[in-house]
């Protein structure tokens, strides 16, 4: 396995989705390639802090807000 | 759609206030997230969720399609987000090609600059999502093209399968896997270049 197809493939290998010879293949690759395994922990952080990152939460108020908009809307048609 | 989600539109089309705040209950998060998720801004995300769920008060009891109500929201507020997004901020995408690994003829990487290999990944979460790192963070995200941003939220924060993410966006299974792992790499090497050397 080349550096290329290890990291077209990492999403389904952190998703656990990879058929097993080609898991056994990249596990391989990774044994012996130390930029493609920091590569693999860093794009796996960044899959986590993205997420984390891009969970907000809707602000109070602005429920309020959307509570007293859906309201007056409904109220007037 | 549900009998319970659909009795909830019902009476929330004539004014029930109980069956209206049900409905936020259930959905006005997931529109907000998805919302701020592609707009990158509380304001437009707010105008996008009175939008929608306005559209989904009033048009819900007429929806006929087998999908769930969920689902069709989430398509909804792509939509409206995308259009909301149309010709703001373009000048922040970064041009992807120029952050995608580069490889040998042979697949192999092309030296030391086909991608950058400093190991960052020892940092904890929360020092990553505080100060500097976060506003790196931030700036990346904001850099990703707007549709990249909508299948990273559909996938990662709404958690939905490759599957349901490409019905609402109206794309293949493996356009959607292709574009998720390209705004992956792209905020990789955004976040390595600015914290490898930290590392």
């Amino acid at each position: 396995m080349t550096c290329r197809e290890l990291i077209d493939i990492l999403d389904d290998y952190l998703d656990g989705t990879l058929p097993d010879d080609l898991r056994t293949d990249l596990e391989s690759h990774l044994a012996d390639c130390a930029p493609c395994r920091a590569y693999l922990a860093t794009y796996r952080k960044t899959r986590e802090i993205g997420t984390a990152a891009t969970r907000v939460e809707m602000p109070d108020e602005m429920r309020a807000r959307l509570r007293r908009f859906l309201s007056d809307k409904l109220r007037s048609s | 759609m549900s009998s319970d989600d659909r009795t909830l539109l019902a009476r929330a089309a004539v004014g029930d206030g109980d069956a209206l705040e049900a409905l936020m209950g259930r959905y006005a998060s997931r529109i907000y997230r998805l919302a701020y998720g592609i707009t990158r801004s509380a304001a437009d995300a707010e105008e996008v969720v009175q939008d929608v769920f306005l559209q989904v008060v009033q048009k819900g009891t007429g929806f006929e399609g087998r999908a769930a109500l969920g689902s069709w929201i989430y398509r909804i507020t792509t939509n409206v987000s995308l259009n909301k997004r149309r010709g703001k901020r373009r000048e922040l995408e970064t041009s992807l090609d120029e952050l995608l690994p580069r490889y040998r003829a042979d697949g192999h990487r092309e030296g030391d600059r086909s991608f950058l290999v400093s190991d960052w990944s020892g940092t904890p979460e929360r020092e990553l999502l505080a100060g500097e790192s976060r506003r790196i963070l931030e700036e990346a995200i904001d850099r990703l093209p707007d549709h990249y941003r909508a299948v990273l939220v559909l996938k990662d924060v709404e958690e939905l399968s490759n599957d349901e993410v490409a019905q609402i966006v109206g794309d293949t299974v493996a356009a959607v896997k292709t574009r998720l792992h390209r705004a992956r790499m792209v905020l990789r090497e955004h976040l390595t270049q600015q914290l490898g050397a930290r590392a």
